[in-house]
């Protein structure tokens, strides 16, 4: 062949907004928020985070919309800038620069998930301090940006969640492209293509292209012959399908092992998958049973270093979710990314102001931090919650020098009545601020305690 | 001017010395001979919660050291204290440490020391022979019986009674006089009746009461209700009705707003399926506690909570449909 022909998923890359199938909201989120840099405003948040699964418009729709808006695009990909000094050097400078003839400069990056935090090592520190002295918008793609590794950089951005393409638009696309190519295909063909991409438009156009170019049509009996999965290790989405829809032990204990997600984040994603696939009350017990004892086999080989004993919990979470399932019926739910790890990011620190809470009035009160935990906090976060006289709180906030945070934690919603409150009467009585209170003749005390740290002082004394 | 800083009225009203303490007769008489003395034997305060055991301690250890008492005092608790390692730790490096000028020895408290498993209350035993000479021990337990026979006989024994309901509303009175809370006196009735006798719960239920205005029979009942929260009722209702999504968003909700742990929302679970206000067949109750009981346990092994709950509303979810047909 003289002629190397173009590839496809270049050739049919959209062009247009328009061209980009799907992803509504992605689209909405990512023009309002790059015409307020056009405006000379900076929003809120100064990069934006797209994830979801690979194949499914992330980068082409921010090329697209680009082109629409009139802005200068910087595309960098992960292996450009995966090193603190290269991300210092090219992101860091572009991000500082005025760009002359656009509306502004996109800096593109690619995959950021990537990123290796130990073999590339201080490259997520040094991207996040480009993100907050950057005066050109930032735009990050990632598969998996869930990884505890990414919560500052999550913190920092706008979150865009891409759906993963449904079978019915992946086949439309496919036709759309045969009819332009003038290639012969057949109906039912297009839809193993689809069915085999796992929501995956590269993908998909991949395969067709080769089946097409190779054989200049695409049939049923080709396709079937020739599309396959391409890659040995499984990405999540088809991980979670082998999983859901094994009938038989092995084929599930496979998806596990050769998913190219850790098991512990496995388990995090069939947490929260299985009652989107599982309707049976019954089935859906058997799952989180198994499950759940995944976890239990699991804490048992960390706290022992028995390590054999991980086969066991892939047994559970592989096998023993796919064949809790008896009744013929998997929902059409779409999967979603795991809630737990971004609510744990919520109900740490909470966590933490509770634990110090306790141990302080464990202290004043007299009674273990369990006994302060369970009848002496929910008594004062109903004081502290009751938005009708947030005064009183706001005296016992004073009374025990409670930190903001441990006021947050007391009030919830109420926080900033009890602030408010809180500040009016330090201003009418600054003489007592900072103080605790403490009965009668025990206020000479006082003082000594509070710089102390209860136990160990009067060890040490 | 008053101070406009207040503290909990737990706090606030406790008595700080034995003359202080108005009931629990006998052992106060014998707690003020110690003083007298200035000598004492180890103790073991048994009875139930908010009769008084460790607000004694405090009180005994006043009146022999003086106001700085809790320089010469180790306060532990076994609860809290991860294990007896850390126990032993402590009160030896506690023992060395300076005594007072006019008594002989320090005090260690130890708080809920019937939570201690019968090995680490061995090893207790131990420490206690070992630094009797500098140190005494004051055990606070709620069920004696749960202290091994060696410790007990080691121990002058105390036993605290629950209070009267002349002793709680006497306080309660004394407490609402003081602060210029308005009340109907049914709600001291009701008060008292919610507390079995423990004083520490009657006192937090009427300041809590107090600040929402009057301290009513019903605003008394509004916060007994609402400081268990009502979401977990909520989740367990759902739950039973075969909403197990609607029952998890509930279930992280709980644990979000309140910062509660797996083991927390356990045991709010446990109080409730054995609550006629839940409305369930009797059986389930024991279905449920079963494997509530094992989900428990997984937890204080330190598995995943949220898997390990997630189960559990798996398990409500289908007794709750088996139930219907």
């Amino acid at each position: 062949m003289s002629e190397r022909k173009i590839l496809w998923i270049i050739k049919y890359r959209p062009k247009r907004v328009d061209d980009v199938i799907g992803q509504d909201e992605a689209k909405k989120t990512i023009i309002s928020w790059l015409t307020e840099w056009a405006k000379g405003r900076i929003p809120y948040k100064k990069a934006l985070l797209l994830y979801g699964p690979p194949g499914v418009g992330k980068t082409s729709l921010v090329e697209a919309i680009a082109r629409e808006l009139n802005f200068d695009i910087l595309e960098l990909n992960a292996s450009d800038y995966r090193r603190k000094s290269d991300i210092k050097r090219i992101v860091g400078t572009a991000a500082t620069k005025k760009p002359l003839l656009k509306k502004g400069l996109i800096i593109l990056l690619d995959e950021v998930d990537g990123i290796d935090p130990k073999a590339d090592e201080g490259g997520l520190e040094a991207l996040v301090d480009v993100i907050k002295n950057t005066i050109n918008p930032i735009i990050m793609t990632a598969n998996d940006p869930w990884k505890e590794q990414f919560r500052v950089l999550r913190e920092l951005c706008e979150l865009v969640d891409f759906k993963e393409l449904t079978e019915n638009q992946i086949i439309a696309l496919l036709q759309k492209i045969c009819d332009s190519e003038k290639i012969y295909c057949e109906r039912e063909a297009l839809r193993w293509i689809a069915s085999r991409s796992m929501g995956d438009a590269r993908a998909a156009i991949n395969d067709l292209q080769a089946v097409a170019e190779g054989y200049g049509k695409v049939t049923i009996g080709l396709v079937r012959a020739i599309v396959r999965g391409r890659e040995k290790t499984i990405n999540i989405w088809r991980t979670l399908n082998e999983i859901f829809y094994a009938n038989q032990a092995w084929a599930a204990k496979k998806a596990v092992t050769q998913s190219e997600e850790d098991y512990e984040s496995l388990i995090r994603w069939l947490n929260d998958n299985i009652p989107k696939k599982y309707s049976d009350p019954l089935d859906l017990f058997r799952a989180y049973d198994a499950l759940a004892r995944a976890t239990v086999m699991l804490s048992r080989a960390k706290i022992s270093g028995e390590w054999g004993l991980l086969s066991y919990v892939f047994d559970l979470m592989g096998p023993g979710v796919s064949l809790a399932r008896r009744s013929e019926e998997i929902l059409k739910t779409r999967y979603g990314f795991p809630d737990w790890i971004r609510l744990m990011a919520q109900l740490k620190p909470m966590r933490e102001e509770r634990e110090k809470l306790a141990e302080y009035l464990s202290y004043r009160i007299l009674a273990s931090k369990s006994t302060i935990m369970n009848e002496v906090i929910p008594y004062m976060m109903l004081i502290f919650r009751n938005p009708s006289d947030p005064v009183i709180a706001a005296r016992l906030a004073l009374g025990y020098n409670l930190s903001k945070d441990m006021i947050k934690y007391l009030a919830g919603d109420n926080t900033e009545n009890v602030i408010r409150a809180l500040e009016k009467i330090k201003r009418a009585r600054p003489e007592e601020v900072g103080k605790e209170t403490k009965r009668g003749p025990e206020k000479r005390e006082a003082r000594k305690e509070k710089s102390s740290k209860g136990l160990d002082y009067f060890i040490k004394s | 001017m008053s101070s406009i800083a207040e503290i909990l009225w737990v706090e606030k009203y406790r008595p700080r010395t034995l003359d202080d303490i108005v009931n629990q007769r006998e052992v106060v008489e014998r707690l003020k001979l110690f003083v007298k003395e200035k000598n004492m034997p180890h103790l073991l305060f048994a009875g139930p919660p908010g009769t008084g055991k460790t607000t004694a301690a405090h009180a005994l250890a006043h009146d022999l050291y003086g106001e700085t008492y809790r320089h010469y005092m180790l306060e532990l608790n076994a609860s809290d204290e991860r294990g007896i390692n850390v126990i032993r730790e402590k009160v030896k490096e506690f023992a060395r440490s300076r005594a007072p000028e006019n008594v002989p020895f320090k005090i260690v408290l130890l708080d809920e020391s019937d939570n201690m498993t019968s090995d680490a209350q061995q090893a207790l035993r131990r420490l206690m022979e070992l630094y009797t000479v500098s140190t005494r021990f004051i055990l606070v337990a709620n069920y004696p019986s749960k202290i091994i026979d060696p410790i007990q006989s080691r121990c002058a024994f105390f036993r605290f009674t629950a209070l009267k309901k002349e002793d709680i509303v006497g306080r309660l009175r004394y407490i609402i006089e003081n602060e210029g809370v308005r009340y109907e006196d049914e709600a001291l009735d009701a008060i008292y009746e919610i507390s079995e006798g423990d004083m520490r719960k009657a006192i937090n239920i009427l300041q809590a009461a107090a600040s929402l205005g009057m301290v009513t029979v019903e605003s008394v009942f509004k916060v007994v209700g609402m400081a268990r929260p009502r979401e977990v009722r909520e989740m367990i209702r759902l739950a039973l009705s075969g909403d197990f999504t609607g029952s998890r968003n509930m279930l992280r909700k709980l644990m979000i707003e309140y910062g509660l742990s797996g083991e927390d929302v356990v045991k709010q679970i446990h109080r409730e399926i054995f609550s006629q206000e839940l409305k369930i067949p009797e059986e389930l109750r024991v279905l449920i506690a079963d494997y509530l009981g094992e989900i428990h346990f997984r937890l204080v092994e330190g598995s995943d909570e949220d898997i390990q709950l997630a189960a559990l509303l798996a398990w409500l979810a289908l007794l709750g449909k088996r139930s219907q047909m």
